[in-house]
């Protein structure tokens, strides 16, 4: 699990991430619509999540440029850990609770090895409950 | 017929279609490599996609800006914002909910 966290200083193709090109182009047009119709930033991270996982998250949903109005889903598929952040301002449209339903449709796509599609459909329910901008 | 001739006729035409069939199914290349299985360790880059970075990323960067410039600019952004205001300010509460699979 060491080799997940290693420095971010070159510039990664993506091809050595977990998504094909396919699935790159559906998540990128997936964000993009989410952003436009909702106006809050979304933000994904697949990759490692140290102990505590929601703290690991909070922290790199601190790190956005614009946290109060970013929603961060952190997946980690080798500790089975997924996490939706919320900042202060998009927490107010966007329950814990339609996280929560979101987070549960997720990970059933996850459990039959969909990360993708998971986080394609998560993305457009979060987007739906969260409303028009 | 000869034998060759039957040889050739019932033996050869199906290996010849199987061999067929065979090469259609595996010339995809047998994406099993890439496939996430959950409980199999999963070797990857990790990636943070933002579907929108900031107005300065340079113009090699592609639409999803996965741990570019434009990130690390985010970052320092962020963090001199937090040296700035030192102390946790109100209302910066964050919600969410976590899930495990």
């Amino acid at each position: 699990m060491a080799q997940q966290n290693i420095p971010l200083t070159e510039r990664p193709t993506g091809f050595e991430g977990p998504f094909t090109t396919r699935q790159l182009l559906r998540l990128d047009e997936a964000m993009r619509l989410a952003d436009k119709s909702t106006g809050l930033v979304f933000s994904i991270y697949v990759g490692g999540l140290d102990e505590p996982s929601r703290e690991t998250a909070k922290k790199l949903h601190g790190e956005l440029a614009d946290p109060a109005n970013s929603v961060l889903i952190a997946v980690s598929p080798n500790e089975r850990v997924l996490e939706i952040v919320t900042g202060s301002a998009a927490r107010k449209r966007l329950p814990d609770r339609a996280c929560k339903l979101a987070a549960l449709s997720m990970t059933a796509a996850f459990g039959g090895g969909d990360l993708a599609g998971g986080l394609v459909s998560g993305l457009a329910q979060l987007a739906d409950h969260a409303g028009r901008f | 017929m000869s034998i060759i001739e039957t040889l050739v006729v019932f033996a050869g035409i199906p290996l010849a279609v199987v061999a067929v069939i065979f090469g259609l199914v595996y010339a995809g290349g047998g994406r099993s490599d890439r496939r996430y299985r959950p409980g199999r360790p999963f070797d990857f880059a990790p990636v943070w996609f933002l579907s929108a970075p900031e107005a300065q990323h340079d113009a090699a960067s592609n639409g999803h800006a996965a741990l570019t410039g434009a990130n690390r600019m985010a970052l320092t952004k962020a963090e001199a914002q937090v040296d700035a205001a030192p102390g946790e300010p109100i209302g910066d509460v964050t919600g969410g909910a976590s899930d495990r699979w």
